[in-house]
Formats: structure tokens, C-alpha cells, sequence
């Protein structure tokens, strides 16, 4: 046995991968130079936010991290999953599905069945909005063996970006294996579906973004239909936003996806003081935007869209 | 010869048939079976079915029969040659193993073994090998055999009987995957009796039945002649052998392993001379078996303990299967055998070196300075060796020759010519860098130094005792050699291309050096050794590091210089890069980096893959590629993490006509004709290339592709693509069938069935059929396994290796560093060394729970945190377990021992194993132990510490004060905080009042300081009771305490001790008592005593005056006063009668009795008579009964006669 072979990296990029690939392999990781000469050094709050999920998730593993965050050290043990009341709350600096992507990879292969609470924010321009992840992401793992059933997420609350709110309950199954898909073949685009949201805005942003997306894809083919998801009171969070996510669904059953959403930024992110709010985008124009986005997607032919590429 | 005569009056013998018992023929048997035999032919149908029922239990019963049979099929992800299957033999001592080894060997080989040392390969068939191994004596030995054999053969004492080695050696193999097992009885020749010898075998076989299944098969092996085997018995137990089907086992299946048959110290000499202790580097040689081994793999040596490879490279097969040509039988010259470890076999080679064994009367032929000379020679090795020896002889001068004449300019320099004068026949290459594969390329000095480690590390390192006096007379030389390097390196070189002369065991052994490994087959056939050394040559300067150091003068050539690669290189590598397979990983990750390779580089040449050559050209794009990332890399190196990726820049007008236009088709409302011919049109592109530079490919290099991994045949034929997808997917499909054909799986009839199916029947119909879910799962996965085949075939062999690992059947060389020196000082080839893979997370230690059962042959049953030994999947380690049974309630309690007959949950510390792993404890390694050594036998069902081990703890109190219901209670806690932790527990006294902790008690009544202003006595709990208790109760709560398992494992490093010597890890506590003769603790207060009851003395029962008169009547105690006269009775004296008074008194008396006797009588006599005469009436009423009936019938008869007849006449 002897002393621990760290196998070491550098810098905080990747994290999520390189800690997740550093657990399904048991591999112990220890990371240096993490943002050391940034003005805010060391992990963000959200990584050290999923560094405490992995804790929570994983039986025996054990973190070190130094002073100032600029060291990590991670040792992986084994993921144990389990549907007792799991809850995380999820730091605000990044929306839900930051959490959710490496959690899907991970939660395959524990020994239960797991079922967890993530309270945070649940739509967010910089991660995918969590309803793409449930119409999309969740589907293309089903392409890989994941059975159906015991694989799901709930959105209970929104929570828009700066002050988040929201709630969603993912499950999923364990495997044994994935299977090894041969995804060659896109086909073509049978029927195109999406949800607009608000929350803490009036409901007519909703009705706007659907019916500009709708126009741009009543050219091409009739079978829309883009949902409204409307949330009042506790529901919706503490903070006002909108935003929409489509989905693209081909007859070969690949599921091609673009979403946005827009709320008022963090304060330390954009630097401004909170009271000249920035102009937000327009609903017309953000149903537009997307729905170009996603056509463009279409147009690049890929099985899966970028976003999904990158996992 | 007894033996025979024997045979011959048996044979003399009539076969005397039953005529009494159970086996005698009876008449009635004969006409049932001669009616059953000729009737059913001639009339089937009066045999049909004549009952439903039946039919349907008998149809129910042959398809139950049919799904027994099925298993879940396995993905077997070996392709290509399987490595030669493990031969266990394994027996107790003086049965006579080696001697079945080498009756085999000499029946497969026509070779007389002279010892049996380590593992000896043999090629059996045209595509099978075998490897044999004697299993060691020792109870270490046999759980490495049990868990590398294939299959085992268990040498049974006929003479003797069983031995418990075999029962052991049964049971760890049951554990371990049990492989087959076939027995063998030797020594029958000692049984002079017919009679006996046959009861004897009969008893034994039912005996090793029980254990195994009924019909295991044993073998006899009858007697010796001339010191050997039968002939015709070693003939027919290696047919059995050959036509023996393995199973893969599951542990083996997903863990690479390599039985090592050749082992090699290569620790630099000026190393070992300054620090004789030092820790050395080793090389250790084998076949890969399980599933493939991926870079970076730790390896476990059993024994030794784990390590990390420093290098691994893939050798030419020492053992090659026969070539495919259509043949029956083997050659003579196929009949390879390879047994490195018992100094047999000609030739050994290394990657960079190839040994060859002369033997001391065939001296002369090496010294034969002309180049025919060798024919002259009718040795044994002439076929490989002596062709070997001339090419090496030849190759020098034709290279020269070749380089004056050809037009390619290799070398800056020439070499030197006077190189030729010396009188040398084994002229020594150097060596590649490239054998320190794991580290960087080094410099020119620091190679050399290596090398010459390398050279005498393995020159000394084989088995014999003189190793340590030969290694001082190296490492002179190689110092010597290094003075030189450090002079002039021409000095050094010529210094370098001596020649070496060894003596073994009054052997001469010489060795060769070579840039790099030569290539097997090209050896073979002598007419072109010129051209096929030259051919060597040129693989050798595949890479720019290797070229540099081949022509060693060359000194101005830096060695990673590409600039120095003639012209003939170049080109050839613009064609390599042209033809090279531009797969998905390298475009995204570049071309693997040149650190990393290095391993996998060497593995490639020596292969003598083309392929591999091309990819040491691609190092420049790589780097470039490389830097490129590097670039990319520093910029990124905090760049945020997010998946999201949308350009909002480059979006595009939708609502453009022409834009809508050019995307109408991804719609199902577009063109859909369109869109199948956009999906084709890319794919229709890359297989005219491919096909182009594939068809280039195999005109070029026809020799090469023959002698290339069979799988790579389909392979080529993969990489064809077909047009479309579904045409792609048939073929495959057949791939499939034809592989499935080949691979002869149990159920051979099941897949003829299933071909005319998948020729005739269409799919739906398969699907439909029962059998067919079996079918297409198997067909699934055998698709599934040609798509990866192909797929792998498309990467180039690095790409390859990087990804899939280095394929089973390979044979292996891997470099360890740092191991202890005892290993090399107590390597003993008769203990062969297994090397295993480790999977992913099995290096953590951490906590096993295991479901164990002692077993049932062991004497003691096990005491709780004993040390014992497992063996856990490669591991064999001590361990302190801690023995727990899981209560109703699903808490698991702590045992002190291990149940007699019961499973038992077993929890202990050690480097985790995956779940399913079987285990085998031993509580004792010694060999002089009579009884049975394996303790217990257990499975891993978990690796963490969830389940937490429990035990139970009785808190045990005294009240000190007792209010109404509620009481102090002292001496159950030590202080308040404790009480704090167990509030609201329940408690109970002895007498069974319930009760409850409250709270730690104030300054009360009862918990008072001793003095004014002291502190109240901490841990005295309030506690209430459902009832008040006594001063006299004691009060106790059972509570459950958790239990640490012991965090102590100590592998067992048997290998670095002599191997007679028992292994000596922590000693049980009954060892070391025994040791110090201490005697076994007792408690006085566990002891059993007689319970003494002392009789309960009960005071009156006082009822106080309030009560009594608060009492109704009837319960008040009646108190008469006392009377001051007694009553009449007692007042009146005595009457005495006088006689006759008496007399008269006693006479009346008597004839009161007579009177109310006789009246007694009467009654009884009247009771008697009343029912007499009561059966005597009952019995007349029934009669005038019965007749009044008949008399009432005959009435009513006539009555209805009458009226009948009134009714027909009116």
C-alpha cells in the first residue's frame, strides 16, 4: 500500500470532470494553483458547494482544502446514494444544473437508488435551465440503458438568478453498466416542444416569448407547443426572471435543446451598484433569440446539441 | 509387468451375471424392455400419450431441462490467441507430479525433462497451448495455483488414499472460481489384489465425487514402467486435457493477471556491490490472462505486495501458435516449448536482448568462425538457434554491405569496418533507450550505465546458486566498461562487443544484443536472414532515439533530433501520415505525447507492427500538437467550468427565406429523400479513402500483414466500410455468427438450431419464440463485441494500447522497481510468482464485511479479533476480524466466536475487494499440521462500514434514595454529562419494574455533599419507576454499544523468506499464552456456583387498628372473645362403659352392620334383575316394533293395490 499517489493537476478548470472522473476511478486527486493569482483566489463558493455534496453523496472520502482555497486535495470513496432526506443547498454563484450534470454521472453508479432535495437556482444564462435538463438530458441517458422509471426531476420552486429560491427533487436509478450506443444519425426534426418561465414578473412575459419563438418556427413545422410555466408566491422564488427552454425532438429520438434565461446579475459578478439596474432583454426578443439558437443547432446536424457536448 | 499379468487373468475371466439382489435380471424386466423395444417402432401410436396430464408435466419437465441449461451468456472481451491454459498439478508430496508433468511434456514434446522448475509452456494443438505448473507444498502455494489454474489435476495416492492437501487445495479452488478439476490416481501398481485395487477405486471415485459432482472424472494412472508413466495412459489423460473446455471465472474475467515464467533481477550491479540489501529492480515475464491490462495498472505480486509498473512493453510470443495453413496434427518443428525457469528451451528473448543456451558439447558450433560452419551441426536447437546464432553472424556484414549498395543513406557516418577483425560470433547490438520505459530518454552515459545493468542483471539473475560470485565478476566489468565510456566512447564500444561467456551449471550460455527484439518468425526461415535482419535493422531505427544509439560512434547526433532521419525515412513517413488512421481521440487530444508512449512505442516494435513504425514519425505533429494544448492549457487553467456553450454572435436571421431553405429538410416536413442522402454522403466519402489507402497498404506490406494479429484480418475487412448502415450491420452480424461458431460455446446444437433460424425465419418470429430472448442477447453481445473489434481495428496500435490495454495472450514483460532484495535472494522457480492486476478503488484499505462460515472440517471454532489469514481475490493478508449475526431487528451483534454450523457476518480491515469476492481463512500457514488448515471459507458482500457491529452493554445501579415512584440511582453513570446522553432511556430492576432516566439529580436528599459547601456527588441519576422500588433492587439498563473492528491487516510476504520457513504474522492470544504459559484468565464472578435460598422467614401479618375497622364484615378478622367457660361438651367428663354394657354396646353394633349389609346386597341384586328385565323389554319392543312395520307395509301394500286397480278399472 504505502503512501497515497495523488495524481495532480493544476488550476480550477474542469473541476467538476476531473472530480467526478477522479471518483468513478477511485483516483486520489490533489489539485494546486487553484486561482492563485486572481483577485479572488481559491475555489468559488460553488465548487467548494459541490465539494460538499460529493461529501454528502460518497461514504469514506475525505477533502482537504487549504487556507485559501487554492489547494485541494480529494480523496474518493464510495458513492453511496440512498433516498433518506438528502438535501443540498446549492451556493448562488451558479444555477442548479451546475450541480445536477455532475450528479447524473455520478448517482449512476452508486449502490442505491438516489433521491436528493437541491435548493438553489433553479434557470440561470450560464448553466443549462433545469428544464432542459429534464427534457433533454434525462432522455439522451435513457438512450444509454438508464431504465425510465426512478429517473426523474421536479421542479417544486423557480428561483431566478441573484437571490435563487428554487427547489428540485432529482432521482435517479442505479445501473450496473451503460450501454454503448451507436448515435450516428440525427433524422429529422418531428415536433418541437419548450417551456417559457416567469417568476415574480407578470405572465404576460410568458404568452410574449412563446409567441415570438412560435413565429419564428411556424416556417418550418406546425408541431409546437411551448408550455408556460407561470409561478406565484413561494413558488417563484425570490428573485424576478424569465426565460425559455426548447427542445427539438427528431424521429430518430435525439433531442436537440437551446435555453436562456434572463434576471438581474449577481451584484459581484457584474460590479455595479444595485441600484442602476441594466436594461434586461425584451421577451419578444428573447423568444426570437432562442429560437434562432436552437435552429442553429438544428442546422449544425449534430445527435446531440453543444451544450450536451460538453459531458 | 505385475500389473499386466494381472490384466491378462482378468480378461480370462466370464462375466458371472446376478443371481440374486437387486442387480439380478428379472424375467418380467426382460419382456417389459424386449415389448418397449420392438413394439414403439412398430406401433407408436398405441405409445402415444394417453394422458393429458402427463404429457403436459413431461413437456413442462424437458423445457425446464432446456432452461437449466442456459446461462447467462458472458461478454468475452479476449479476442485473438488465448494465452496457453494453466495446468495445475497439484498432489501432496511423493505422489508423483512431476512425473505426470514430464510424461506430458515428453508426450507433447518427444522432450525428456530433466526437472520440473517453474511454469513450461507446450503447444499442445494447432490452436492450443498448455502451461504447466507444480503446485508448492505449502498451503501458500497452493492459494497462488488455485488462483492462476485453468484447470487442476489433483495426484491422488492411490495406495494412501486422500490426503487433506487435497481436500484444501478443493476447497480453496472452490472459493477462488473453481476451475476444472480433474482427479488423478497414481501409485495403483502397489495393490497386488485385483479385488481391492477395484474397491478401492471404486471408493475413492465416490469419495471424490461427494466433493466435486457426481461423474467428475478420474483418472488412473496405473503403475510405473521403467520409472514412467504408461504411455498409453499419458496418451489418453492428454487427450482429456486437450479436449477441456474453460469456463471464465468471474474474478479472473475482470482482473489481468500473468503467471510469471521467467524472472530477472536488473538492478544496476554498483547498486547491489555497495549496498548488498538494497531494493532492487526486477523484471518478471509472462502471458497476460483475465482481460486486458491498461497502463498505469498496479500490480499485486503475491507475496511481495503491490507495486506500480515501471515499465511494461508487449515481447514476441516465445511460444508461437503453429501458422494457420491447413495441416491435421502439428509439425515437429511446431512442437514448441518454453520453460525458461528449468533452464530448457533454446532461445530467451528480451526486448532488447535475445539469450541463447548452448550446450556444452554443441560449444564448437559457436566457434566456428565461418559462416557454414554452423550446418555442420545436427543439435536439437539447430531449427531456431543455430539460425539465430547465423544470422547474427551474417548480419553484421550484410548490413554493411547492404548500406554501401542501397541508396539509402541510414547513417551520417558508416560504421567502423575494423569491428569485423574481431573474432566474435555473438556481436552485441546495444540496446534501445527505450527499456526504461517508464522514464525519460537519457542521456548517452547514464544509457549505458543502464544497460549494462540490464545485461548483467539478466545474465545473473536466473536460478543459481552461484549467482553472487558471477555478479561481482559483472560488475567489475561493467565498471571497467564505464572507465571506457568516460575515456573514449569508440574504445567502449569495441569494449562493448565482446563477447560473453557464462557458465551455468556447466553450461555455457551466451547472449546476444540487439536494438531490438528479433522478430520470431522471420528468424524461421533461414533463406533470408540477410534480408529479414536488415529488415530488423530498419524496424530498430523506427524511432529517432533508437537510430541514434544503434550506430553508437554517431556521436554528433543528438538522439531526439528527427532532422537526422534519411530521406528513405521521410518518405516513408509522408506515406505513413497519409495513410494513417486520423481517428476522433487524436484530433481532439493530439496525438499521444511521446512520454507516455514510450512503453507502448517498444511494445510496437517489437511487435513488428508497420503501424507502430508509422506513428513514431508522427512525433513532430504530435508535439506540435502537444504545445499547441499547452498553450491552450496555461491560458485556461482557471477558465470557469460550464457546459453551456451558445454563440449569440454568430446567430443568424431565421426568418430569412434562404436560410429557412437550406435547413427545410432537418424537418419532417421537409424533403425526406434529401435528408437520407445528406446522411450518406459524408460516410460514402471517408470509405473511398479509406479503401485507397488500404488497398496502398497491402501491396506494400503483404509480409507484414500475414504475420499480424488474427483478428486484424477481420479487422481489415471491418475497416471496408459498406455503403449504408443496414448492409454494415448484416455483415456484422455475421461476423457475429461465424465468431459464435468459432468460439464452440456448451451449446453447440443449440446454435446449429438457431442458424437455420436466422437463415429461414425472420426476425419477428425469433422474437416470438421462447428460446429466442436467449439467442438475441447472445447475438447482441457478439455484435456488440465485433463493432468494438472493428472499431479497435481502425486506431493505430498506440491509440490502441492507450485505450483498450495490452490483449490477453500477450506476452509481457514488466519492469519493477524497488522491490525488497529478499525476493531476489529467495526466488525459487518451483513457487511460481503470480503477478495481478489491480482494479480500480482495490488498493484502498478500508472496512469488508463478508459473510463467513467456518468450516466444517476445522477443529475450533474462531475467536472474535484472532488474527487471521484471507485471501481475498490476488491478496493473501492477516487480519483481526471482528464476528457479528444480524438480530431480528437488523442491528448486528457482536460474537465472541463463530457459530458452529452457521453463517456468520465477519467484518475486517484490508485493501477492498469488489462484492462477490470469494474469501479463504487459514488460521495457520505451517506445513506440519495434521488437521485441516482451512479455518473458514466467506464471501464480501459489502466494503464500507455501514453496518455497524454492535455489543451489548448492561449499565448496572443502586438506588441510594427512594421517593414514592421515584428513586436515585447511583454507580450507573460516572457523571451528569453521561446522563445527559441517556435521558429518557429505559431501565429496569431485577424484580422487572419498568422504568425510566429522567435527569442527573440536584443537590437533593439523597445526593448531599459530604461537607457544607462541597459539591453533590456527580452521576446520580433521577429515575421513575412504574412502581415503588426497594432499597434492596438493583437497577440496570441494557444499552448497545458500537464496536471498532480492529484496523490491522499485514500482508503475507512469504515470497521474501526461504520458502520452507513458516511465515510468522501476529500470533493469536491462545499462541501467545500457550508461549509465556500463562494460564486462561478467570473471573470469579462468571463462575457458576450453587444458588443458596435461604428459607424466608414471614413476620405476622399486622393489620393497623384504623383499617380493621374501616374493613367490611366479612374481611374484618374476627375476633370472639375468649370464653371464661367452656362449653358443655368440653365440660362433660368421659363415659366409661362396664364390660357387659361394652359387650352389649359392641353386639348391637354388629348387627346394625349385618343388617345394612344385607340391605346393601339386596339393592345391588335389585339393580341387577331391573336390568335384565329392562334389555329383555327393549329387546320385545324392537321385535313387536319390526313386526308392526311389516304389518303397517303389508297394508298399506294392499291398500295401494286396491286403489290401483279401483283406478283401472274406472
Amino acid at each position: 500500500m504505502g503512501k497515497l499517489q495523488y495524481k495532480k493537476m493544476k488550476g480550477s478548470s474542469n473541476l467538476r470532470q476531473r472530480l467526478v472522473l477522479a471518483t468513478l476511478s477511485s483516483t486520489p486527486l490533489l489539485i494546486e494553483d487553484i486561482r492563485a493569482e486572481h483577485t479572488l483566489p481559491g475555489l468559488h463558493p460553488h465548487e467548494i458547494s459541490f465539494l460538499r455534496l460529493l461529501e454528502k453523496l460518497c461514504d469514506d472520502c475525505s477533502l482537504i482544502i487549504n487556507e485559501t482555497g487554492t489547494k485541494l486535495k480529494y480523496q474518493p470513496g464510495t458513492i453511496m446514494g440512498g433516498t433518506h432526506d438528502l438535501v443540498h443547498d446549492c451556493a448562488l454563484t451558479r444555477s442548479i444544473s451546475y450541480y445536477l450534470e455532475p450528479l447524473l454521472v455520478l448517482a449512476l453508479f452508486s449502490k442505491k437508488p438516489l433521491t436528493i432535495t437541491l435548493r438553489g437556482i433553479t434557470n440561470d444564462s450560464k448553466d443549462p435551465s433545469v428544464d432542459t435538463f429534464r427534457s433533454t438530458t434525462l432522455q439522451l441517458l435513457k438512450r444509454f440503458g438508464v431504465p425510465s422509471e426512478g429517473l426523474d426531476l421536479r421542479i417544486v420552486s423557480r428561483g431566478s438568478a441573484p437571490l435563487g429560491g428554487g427547489e428540485v427533487i432529482l432521482s435517479i436509478p442505479s445501473v450496473h453498466c451503460l450501454n454503448a450506443v451507436n448515435l450516428t444519425d440525427v433524422g429529422m426534426v418531428k415536433r418541437i416542444r419548450g417551456v417559457a418561465y416567469s417568476t415574480r414578473v407578470s405572465f404576460q412575459f410568458d404568452n410574449s416569448m412563446i409567441h415570438s419563438a412560435r413565429g419564428i418556427f411556424n416556417r418550418f413545422i406546425p408541431d409546437v407547443y411551448i408550455f408556460s410555466d407561470h409561478k406565484k408566491g413561494p413558488a417563484a422564488g425570490n428573485s424576478p426572471g424569465y426565460g425559455i427552454s426548447l427542445v427539438a425532438e427528431t424521429n430518430e429520438g435525439c433531442y436537440i435543446s437551446a435555453d436562456t434565461a434572463i434576471s438581474y446579475g449577481r451584484t459581484e459578478e457584474t460590479g455595479e451598484i444595485e441600484e442602476e439596474k441594466k436594461e434586461l432583454m425584451p421577451p419578444e426578443e428573447v423568444g426570437e433569440q432562442i429560437a434562432s439558437v436552437l435552429l442553429g443547432e438544428i442546422e449544425q446536424g449534430g445527435v446531440v446539441d453543444s451544450t450536451h457536448q460538453y459531458k | 509387468m505385475a500389473l499386466d499379468s494381472t490384466k491378462t487373468e482378468q480378461s480370462h475371466k466370464s462375466h458371472r451375471s446376478r443371481q440374486a439382489g437387486p442387480k439380478k435380471k428379472s424375467k418380467s424386466d426382460k419382456k417389459n424392455k424386449n415389448v418397449s423395444d420392438s413394439d414403439r417402432k412398430q406401433n407408436p401410436k398405441a405409445f402415444a400419450f394417453s394422458s393429458s396430464v402427463k404429457a403436459k408435466r413431461l413437456q413442462s419437465r424437458t423445457v425446464e431441462k432446456e432452461q437449466r441449461r442456459l446461462h447467462v451468456p458472458v461478454i468475452d472481451r479476449a479476442y485473438g490467441e488465448p494465452p496457453p491454459f494453466v495446468i495445475v498439478v497439484q498432489g501432496p508430496p511423493q505422489v508423483g507430479k512431476s512425473l505426470v508433468i514430464k510424461s506430458l511434456v515428453r508426450h507433447y514434446t518427444k522432450q525428456n525433462l530433466p526437472e520440473v522448475r517453474g511454469p513450461i509452456t507446450i503447444v499442445s494443438g494447432k490452436k492450443r497451448r498448455l502451461q504447466f505448473v507444480e503446485c508448492p507444498n505449502d498451503i501458500n502455494g497452493m492459494i497462488d495455483a488455485a488462483k492462476y489454474a485453468d484447470l487442476a489435476l489433483l495426484l491422488i495416492d492411490g495406495s494412501y488414499g486422500f490426503e487433506m492437501e487435497t481436500f484444501e487445495f478443493l476447497n480453496i479452488l472452490q472459493v477462488h472460481g473453481f476451475p476444472k478439476v480433474m482427479g488423478v490416481l497414481t501409485n495403483l501398481d502397489k495393490f497386488k489384489d485385483a479385488k481391492k485395487l477395484k474397491k478401492t477405486k471404486q471408493r475413492l471415485k465416490h469419495r471424490f465425487w461427494t466433493e466435486i459432482y457426481d461423474g467428475a472424472k478420474l483418472f488412473y494412472l496405473s503403475g510405473l514402467i521403467h520409472g514412467k508413466y504408461p504411455k498409453r495412459e499419458i496418451h489418453n489423460l492428454a487427450r482429456f486435457i486437450s479436449v477441456m473446455k474453460f469456463h471464465p471465472l468471474s474474478w479472473r474475467v475482470s482482473h489481468p493477471y500473468i503467471l510469471v515464467d521467467r524472472f530477472e533481477d536488473v538492478t544496476p550491479p554498483e547498486r547491489v556491490r555497495m549496498n548488498k540489501k538494497c531494493d532492487r529492480n526486477v523484471l518478471v515475464y509472462g502471458y497476460l490472462r483475465g482481460c486486458n491490462m491498461k497502463k498505469g495498472t498496479k500490480v499485486h505480486i503475491a507475496g511481495v505486495g503491490d507495486y506500480s509498473l515501471a515499465g511494461i512493453a508487449g515481447l514476441a510470443d516465445p511460444c508461437p501458435l503453429p501458422s494457420a495453413a491447413k495441416k491435421k496434427g502439428l509439425r515437429d518443428k511446431e512442437k514448441l516449448f518454453h520453460a525458461p525457469m528449468s533452464g530448457l528451451g533454446d532461445l530467451l528473448y528480451d526486448k532488447d536482448a535475445v539469450y541463447i543456451n548452448i550446450n556444452d558439447h554443441l560449444v564448437q558450433f559457436s566457434k566456428a568462425d565461418d559462416e557454414n560452419g554452423g550446418e555442420t551441426n545436427k543439435g536439437k536447437d539447430q531449427d531456431v538457434g543455430e539460425v539465430l546464432v547465423k544470422s547474427l553472424q551474417k548480419a553484421k556484414y550484410s548490413i554493411d554491405e547492404k548500406l554501401e549498395k542501397s541508396f539509402i543513406s541510414l547513417f551520417g557516418q558508416k560504421q567502423a569496418k575494423d569491428n569485423h577483425g574481431s573474432v566474435e560470433q555473438i556481436r552485441e547490438i546495444e540496446p534501445s533507450e527505450g527499456y526504461h520505459s517508464g522514464e525519460e530518454i537519457e542521456t548517452d552515459e547514464s544509457n549505458d550505465e543502464s544497460d549494462g545493468g540490464v545485461r548483467d542483471g539478466s545474465e545473473s539473475s536466473d536460478q543459481d546458486e552461484a549467482v553472487q560470485k558471477e555478479r561481482m565478476i559483472k560488475s567489475e566489468d561493467s565498471g571497467s566498461e564505464e572507465d571506457n565510456d568516460a575515456l573514449d566512447q569508440q574504445n567502449s564500444l569495441k569494449d562493448r562487443l565482446q563477447e560473453r561467456v557464462e557458465y551455468h551449471d556447466g553450461r555455457i550460455r551466451r547472449k546476444a544484443f540487439f536494438g531490438d527484439d528479433i522478430d520470431h518468425d522471420d528468424l524461421k526461415d533461414s533463406d533470408e536472414v540477410n534480408e529479414d535482419s536488415d529488415d530488423d535493422a530498419d524496424n530498430k531505427t523506427s524511432s529517432g532515439s533508437d537510430f541514434s544509439e544503434e550506430d553508437g560512434e554517431d556521436h554528433e547526433i543528438d538522439e531526439d533530433d528527427m532532422g537526422n532521419i534519411s530521406k528513405w525515412k521521410e518518405s516513408l513517413m509522408e506515406r505513413t501520415v497519409s495513410r494513417q488512421n486520423t481517428n476522433l481521440m487524436q484530433l481532439v487530444y493530439g496525438k499521444s505525447t511521446s512520454a507516455s508512449t514510450t512503453a507502448m512505442d517498444e511494445a510496437q516494435d517489437s511487435s513488428g507492427d508497420e503501424e507502430s513504425d508509422g506513428d513514431e514519425f508522427f512525433k513532430p505533429k504530435g508535439e506540435g500538437k502537444k504545445n499547441l494544448r499547452e498553450g491552450f492549457d496555461d491560458g485556461n487553467v482557471n477558465s470557469e467550468d460550464c457546459s453551456k456553450f451558445i454563440n449569440y454572435e454568430t446567430l443568424k436571421n431565421w426568418k430569412d427565406e434562404e436560410l429557412i431553405q437550406s435547413i427545410r429538410d432537418r424537418f419532417v416536413t421537409g424533403d425526406w429523400e434529401k435528408a437520407k442522402s445528406r446522411n450518406k454522403y459524408p460516410e460514402a466519402n471517408a470509405e473511398d479513402d479509406d479503401d485507397a489507402f488500404y488497398g496502398d497498404f497491402e501491396d506494400l506490406e503483404a509480409g507484414e500483414k500475414n504475420e499480424r494479429h488474427r483478428t486484424d484480418d477481420t479487422g481489415n475487412g471491418a475497416v471496408q466500410m459498406e455503403d449504408d448502415p443496414a448492409a454494415e450491420e448484416r455483415r456484422l452480424k455475421k461476423l457475429a455468427l461465424r465468431a459464435k461458431f468459432d468460439a464452440q460455446y456448451p451449446f453447440e446444437l443449440l446454435y446449429f438450431q438457431y442458424i437455420f433460424l436466422y437463415e429461414e425465419v425472420d426476425t419477428k418470429d425469433r422474437d416470438r419464440n421462447g428460446s429466442g430472448y436467449f439467442d438475441k442477447m447472445k447475438e447482441e453481445i457478439e455484435l456488440r463485441k465485433q463493432m468494438n473489434i472493428s472499431e479497435l481495428n481502425d486506431l493505430d496500435e498506440a491509440t490502441r494500447i492507450e485505450i483498450e490495454g495490452f490483449r490477453t495472450g500477450t506476452y509481457l514483460r514488466l519492469e519493477i522497481h524497488d522491490v525488497p532484495c529478499e525476493m531476489v535472494e529467495y526466488f525459487d522457480p518451483c513457487h511460481p510468482i503470480l503477478v495481478g492486476g489491480i482494479g480500480l478503488g482495490e488498493e484502498n484499505v478500508g472496512y469488508m464485511q463478508t459473510r463467513l462460515k467456518k468450516h466444517r472440517w476445522h477443529k475450533k471454532i474462531l475467536k472474535n479479533r484472532d488474527p487471521i489469514i484471507v485471501s481475498v481475490g490476488w491478496r493473501r493478508y492477516q487480519t483481526r476480524p471482528l464476528y457479528a449475526i444480524e438480530d431480528l431487528n437488523g442491528r448486528y451483534r457482536m460474537l465472541k466466536y463463530t457459530p458452529e454450523h452457521m453463517h456468520c457476518l465477519a467484518t475486517f480491515w484490508g485493501p477492498l475487494a469488489p462484492p462477490n469476492t470469494g474469501v479463504v481463512a487459514v488460521q495457520n500457514v505451517s506445513n506440519n499440521q495434521a488437521t485441516f488448515r482451512i479455518s473458514a471459507t466467506a464471501v464480501v458482500l459489502e466494503f464500507n462500514h455501514a453496518a455497524q457491529i454492535k455489543k451489548k452493554v448492561k449499565l448496572v445501579g443502586y438506588p441510594t434514595k427512594i421517593f414514592k415512584k421515584t428513586a436515585l440511582i447511583k454507580e450507573m453513570f460516572n457523571s451528569d454529562l453521561e446522563i445527559a446522553r441517556y435521558e429518557g432511556a429505559a431501565i429496569r430492576t431485577v424484580s422487572g419494574i419498568r422504568g425510566q432516566v429522567k435527569k442527573a439529580a440536584k443537590e437533593e436528599l439523597g445526593n448531599q455533599p459530604k461537607k457544607k459547601g462541597g459539591k453533590p456527588r456527580e452521576g446520580i441519576a433521577r429515575c421513575t419507576f412504574e412502581d415503588k422500588i426497594k432499597m434492596s433492587d438493583i437497577v440496570f439498563m441494557r444499552a448497545w454499544a458500537s464496536v471498532e473492528v480492529p484496523r490491522f491487516y499485514n500482508p503475507l510476504t512469504t515470497a521474501l523468506q526461504p520458502r520452507d520457513q513458516t511465515w510468522q504474522g501476529m500470533k493469536t492470544v491462545a499462541e501467545l499464552r500457550r508461549e509465556h504459559n500463562l494460564a486462561i484468565p478467570v473471573n470469579k464472578d462468571s463462575f457458576y456456583k450453587p444458588i443458596e435460598r435461604k428459607p424466608k422467614k414471614f413476620n405476622p401479618l399486622v393489620i393497623p387498628k384504623s383499617l380493621e375497622a374501616s374493613l367490611p364484615f366479612a374481611t374484618k378478622s374476627k375476633d370472639t372473645p375468649s370464653r371464661k367457660r367452656p362449653l358443655l361438651e368440653n365440660r362433660r367428663p368421659a363415659v366409661v362403659m362396664e364390660p357387659d354394657e361394652r359387650k352389649v354396646h359392641a353386639l348391637v353394633q354388629h348387627l346394625q352392620l349385618i343388617r345394612s349389609e344385607k340391605i346393601k346386597k339386596r339393592k345391588l341384586k335389585e339393580e341387577k334383575k331391573r336390568k335384565e328385565h329392562e334389555a329383555e323389554k327393549a329387546k320385545d319392543e324392537e321385535l313387536s316394533r319390526k313386526r308392526r312395520r311389516e304389518e303397517r307395509r303389508e297394508r298399506y301394500r294392499e291398500q295401494d293395490k286396491l286403489q290401483k286397480k279401483i283406478r283401472r278399472n274406472v
